[in-house]
């Protein structure tokens, strides 16, 4: 189906009436994903600095109230069970949802917070006619136009989208907005489109895993954290990367509990109530990172926790860059390839 | 530039060479166009790495606090006033600091560059003197250096470092410090000044990289990450507290901030940090006459008192 | 477990604080469910721990030193160390808290049917082990279990937990209860000197026996040697771990060891289990 660029403010105000829409938005600079209440304010194609993750899983978010007196004990959660659209999320985005499903709704628990926001969100994704230098998806099992995670995927081919079902929940939604059916003509152009997309960067993942399981106790860690200085940019901007904490906010016995993205990058993260810390140093702390997103992850869930959107690359304050420690990594000698 | 360069990179292998020290903190070249990064050389090969160029924005003295080996730095006029602020307060062992002072003109401003070039990616940058080019797909656009360095910088009076065991790089001419922005914002309304700083909060995302970025930020337990009592919400969302997390930050620092806008720099939401700290230094300065990290030899201005010191916050002179 | 949000605790009131140690750091908790029906799902197993919340306060992981076969209640012992635990020491007999559990696997109960089973405890670190022993002695069980030989230690007698239990253990004759403090003291009649020594001086066979051990890492270094000296295999001893935790659904990220989550796939591991992990905690 196609959409055409100069009604899609239009549509999105539809939208607004019947879901709670997210789409990126341009403020002061910075684009992030907000709650719009007007298809103009929707600047689709944009990256934004904040990952899209927000919408399933905000930076702060209250589980539930409580409150104690003598008529006893009253708890309230709160599911946000809004039927939501959102609207221009990236590819490697949108791929990033699926992995954290894997964290939130695991083999015994359901995190029901996200898989109840999870469930109610539609996502409709646009792909990357021109990918940042920074962006690496191919190099981590990904690309510009990657379905995975979507509901629809939109392909940019000049002045308008073409719109495609990826699920079944995508058709049903495409089916209701009436659009007209896309000709062969815009069907080419947008394989055409989807074919240009190159990407600049690339990195060689292969065999990272199987090299980092033997390499906790390498050297290389040592001098990896050097001048990385703890801090939580590349882990808060990262769109897999679900560490949280959680905290009372209270007084006397009425409050609630709330949980806040926390990151392993803090040395309070593993700090003990003995005092005891296994994670000392930036060195246990960026060992960590490399091994949770490269080793830990693929483990756990046949996946490596990168989807090479490059927000890290971008947002560390001393330029770290995750694609030269992937490179590093490759290079170490482990002993183990002797033979 | 590349003079610069040899010169950094010459005195780095023979401090190395002749073991007059066990490392040296520098810059290497960035893997982004518009950036350094921070760089540890402990050989001679390892110097070879080491670079100068206008893109050297982070605060090294960051690097040097508490450490058991001979060091070297490769220090510009701000991060020289937080290592002369440093060993005052016994963070920095003098001794065993070898300051190669580079004179600095200012550093560019990423964000500045990307404002610039409007939402178009600057993959490739060429500076001849004045001047930079900024290149790109279907881009390339020239800007004077000048327009493009941070605010802190052009506002700078100290890109001549104020110590040093070895100097590179040409004398700058004398520059007044200039208060422009903050007497700006001084200047408005105490309703605009809070509706400003509530928009500037609300971008936070508590990441912690400005206080991280701080030389002079090292306490062992920031307090906001105390635990008993909490001092502040740890929630993102309340720009409340956020505000609350960066007025405090700003209270530590007076009469120690060394207005290099590190934490700015370090900010990747953007966020007007330096109002903050600057404020901070305006105050400072026209209360005590004292700026920091400018001279070795004189008391930490709160650590010093005297009878008639001003004292406008207990009464009204 | 609350089947819908597993965050959500259940309320349980508290009917005895019990100050446990000399040094009046550790308080011993019994709880009762307030619903009949919390009470019915709440099925758990020793080493399991939960966290224990206290409203207005937040919460944090603690081992229930309960045993299955106490039914009605579930009992805690805390040691007063920060935010959670410094409210639980002043709480009044009669006030709700919330549990959130049980959590964590647990001792491997059923696959030690027939086996010998040595616990080797130190400190405050007992809670579990506790859980453990009761669930053993239980009269429906004792028989399908060998020989239990327990060597537990404190610094001093005044930090010894459970006192009058531990006295009710040395005096039956289906279980060898080994108390020990690490220096004589006046009042002490008992062993002295410190677990991995008593360990060696008891020297329990290896044959069909399975050790868990808990206690201070110091504890644990030294005794590993002791019972590898005894012919203990790594599969053989079983060690409960303790992490930073939050969530306890292997979600938050922070009490990983490699790719395992303590709070899920532990904190129960063999210390075969352990020695194909990270050495990080
Ligand atoms: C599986 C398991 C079982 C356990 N069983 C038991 C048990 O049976 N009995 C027992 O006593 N303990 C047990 N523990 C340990 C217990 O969970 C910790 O001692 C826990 O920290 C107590 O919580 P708290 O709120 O009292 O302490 P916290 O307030 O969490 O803190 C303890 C210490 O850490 C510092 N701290 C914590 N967070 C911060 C922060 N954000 N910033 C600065 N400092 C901080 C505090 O200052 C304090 O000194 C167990 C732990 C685990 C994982
Ligand atoms: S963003 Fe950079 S400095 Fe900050 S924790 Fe990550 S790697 Fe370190
Ligand atoms: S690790 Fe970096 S590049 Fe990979 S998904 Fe996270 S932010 Fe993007
Ligand atoms: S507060 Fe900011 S400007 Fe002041 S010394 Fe610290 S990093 Fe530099
Ligand atoms: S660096 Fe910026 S976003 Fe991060 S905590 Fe500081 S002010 Fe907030
Ligand atoms: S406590 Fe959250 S993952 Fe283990």
């Amino acid at each position: 189906m196609i959409i055409n660029k100069s009604e899609i403010a239009g549509l999105l105000d539809n939208l607004v009436k019947e879901y709670r829409v997210y789409a990126p938005v341009q403020k002061d600079g910075i684009v992030t994903f907000e709650q719009i209440n007007e298809g103009t304010q929707a600047k689709p194609g944009a990256t934004s600095k904040k990952p899209p993750k927000e919408i399933l899983f905000p930076q702060s978010e209250e589980l539930f109230n409580y409150q104690v007196d003598s008529q006893g004990l009253r708890m309230e959660d709160k599911i946000d069970d809004t039927k939501s659209v959102a609207f221009g999320v990236r590819p490697c985005d949108a791929k990033s949802m699926m992995l954290l499903d894997n964290v939130f709704h695991n083999d015994e628990y359901e995190d029901v917070y996200y898989t109840t926001r999870r469930k109610n969100t539609l996502i409709i994704s646009v792909g990357c006619n021109q990918p940042a230098s920074t962006c690496f998806c191919t190099s981590v099992g990904s690309s510009p136009f990657d379905t995975d995670g979507s509901d629809v995927l939109l392909t940019d081919i000049g002045d308008s989208y073409l719109a495609e079902a990826i699920t079944e929940q995508g058709k049903e939604f495409l089916c209701k907005l009436n659009l007209p059916a896309s000709d062969d003509q815009a069907k080419t152009k947008a394989e055409e489109t989807k074919k240009q997309a190159q990407l600049t960067s690339e990195v060689d993942t292969t065999g990272i895993k199987e090299k980092l399981d033997d390499m906790f106790d390498h050297p290389y860690w040592e001098s990896l954290y050097e001048k990385c200085l703890g801090c939580g940019a590349c882990t808060y901007l990262c769109p897999t990367c679900h560490c949280f904490d959680i905290a009372d906010e209270a007084k006397d016995c009425a409050g609630c509990r709330v949980r806040n993205w926390d990151s392993c990058m803090f040395p309070l993260f593993t700090l003990h109530g003995s005092g005891h810390n296994p994670r000392t140093s930036g060195k246990e702390r960026w060992r960590q990172r490399a091994m949770h997103k490269f080793n830990y992850f693929v483990e756990r869930y046949n996946a490596s926790a990168c989807v090479g959107c490059g927000r890290c690359i971008k947002n560390c304050p001393v330029n770290l860059d995750i694609r030269q420690v992937i490179a590093d990594i490759k290079a170490q000698d482990t002993g183990s390839e002797v033979s | 530039m590349q003079k610069l360069t040899k010169e950094i990179q010459d005195t780095a292998k023979k401090l190395l060479e002749e073991n007059k020290v066990d490392l040296v903190v520098g810059f290497a070249k960035g893997s982004l166009p518009l950036r350094s990064t921070p760089y540890f050389a402990r050989t001679a090969e390892q110097a070879e790495e080491l670079v100068w160029n206008q893109f050297c924005e982070n605060n090294l003295a960051n690097y040097l606090k508490k450490r058991e080996e001979k060091v070297a730095v490769v220090a510009k006029g701000c991060d020289i006033r937080a290592i002369v602020a440093l060993i005052k307060e016994n963070q920095i062992n003098r001794d065993n600091l070898y300051i190669i002072g580079v004179t600095c003109q200012g550093m560019i401003d990423r964000n500045k560059a990307d404002e610039l070039v409007n939402g178009k990616e600057i993959l490739e940058t060429e500076t001849n003197g004045e001047e930079i080019v900024l290149k790109g797909k279907d881009l390339e656009q020239k800007a004077k250096v000048e327009e493009l360095l941070y605010d802190t910088c052009t506002r700078c009076a100290y890109g001549n470092p104020v110590i040093y065991d070895e100097l590179i790089g040409e004398e700058q001419p004398a520059k007044e410090p200039n208060f422009e922005d903050i007497e700006k914002f001084e200047a408005l309304s105490a309703e605009e000044r809070a509706q400003y700083l509530a928009k500037e909060m609300e971008k936070c995302i508590r990441c912690y990289a400005c206080r991280n970025a701080c030389p002079m930020c090292y306490c062992d337990t920031c307090f906001v990450d105390e635990s008993t009592p909490q001092w502040i919400s740890k929630r993102a969302n309340s720009a409340k507290d956020n505000l609350i997390f960066q007025g405090v930050r700003v209270f530590h620092q007076l009469g120690r901030c060394a207005d290099c806008g590190a934490c700015e720099r370090a900010c990747p939401m953007g966020i007007n940090l330096s109002l903050l700290t600057r404020k901070g230094v305006k105050d400072v300065k026209e209360t005590y006459g004292y700026e920091a990290g400018l001279n070795p030899d004189d008391k930490p201005v709160l650590s010093d008192f005297e009878t008639d010191d001003p004292q406008p916050f207990l009464m009204k002179e | 477990m609350n089947k819908n949000n597993p965050y959500l605790p259940i309320p349980m009131r508290l009917v005895k604080n019990f100050c446990e140690t000399e040094d009046k750091l550790i308080h011993t908790f019994d709880l009762e469910f307030v619903n009949k029906e919390d009470q019915e799902n709440f099925k758990y197993l020793p080493g399991q721990f939960a966290e224990l919340m206290v409203y207005g306060q937040g919460e944090a992981p603690f081992g229930i030193a309960s045993s299955p076969n106490e039914p009605g209640i579930l009992k805690f012992s805390v040691a007063k160390v920060g935010v959670v635990s410094k409210a639980l020491h002043l709480l009044e007999e009669g006030s709700t808290v919330g549990v959130r559990g049980p959590l964590g696997n647990w001792y491997p109960v059923e696959d030690l049917k027939g086996k010998n089973i040595v616990i080797i405890g130190g400190g405050f670190a007992f809670t579990t082990l506790r859980s453990t022993i009761q669930y053993l002695l239980d009269p429906v069980r004792r028989g399908d279990y060998g020989d239990i030989t327990v060597v537990y230690g404190a610094r001093n007698p005044g930090l010894l937990l459970y006192k009058e239990e531990l006295q009710e253990w040395e005096n039956r004759d289906d279980i060898n209860m080994v108390t020990t403090i690490d220096r004589p003291a006046e009042g002490w009649e008992g062993r002295t000197g410190f677990v991995p020594a008593v360990v060696e001086e008891v020297a329990p066979s290896a044959e069909n026996t399975v050790c868990i051990i808990c206690g201070p890492p110091v504890m644990i270094k030294f005794t590993q040697p002791v019972l590898e000296k005894l012919g203990f295999t790594p599969e053989q001893i079983i060690m409960s771990l303790e992490m930073r935790m939050k969530c306890g659904l292997g979600m938050c990220g922070r009490c990983n060891i490699g790719s395992k989550y303590v709070c899920k796939d532990g904190p129960v591991f063999t210390l075969e289990q352990l020695k194909k992990l990270p050495n990080e905690y």
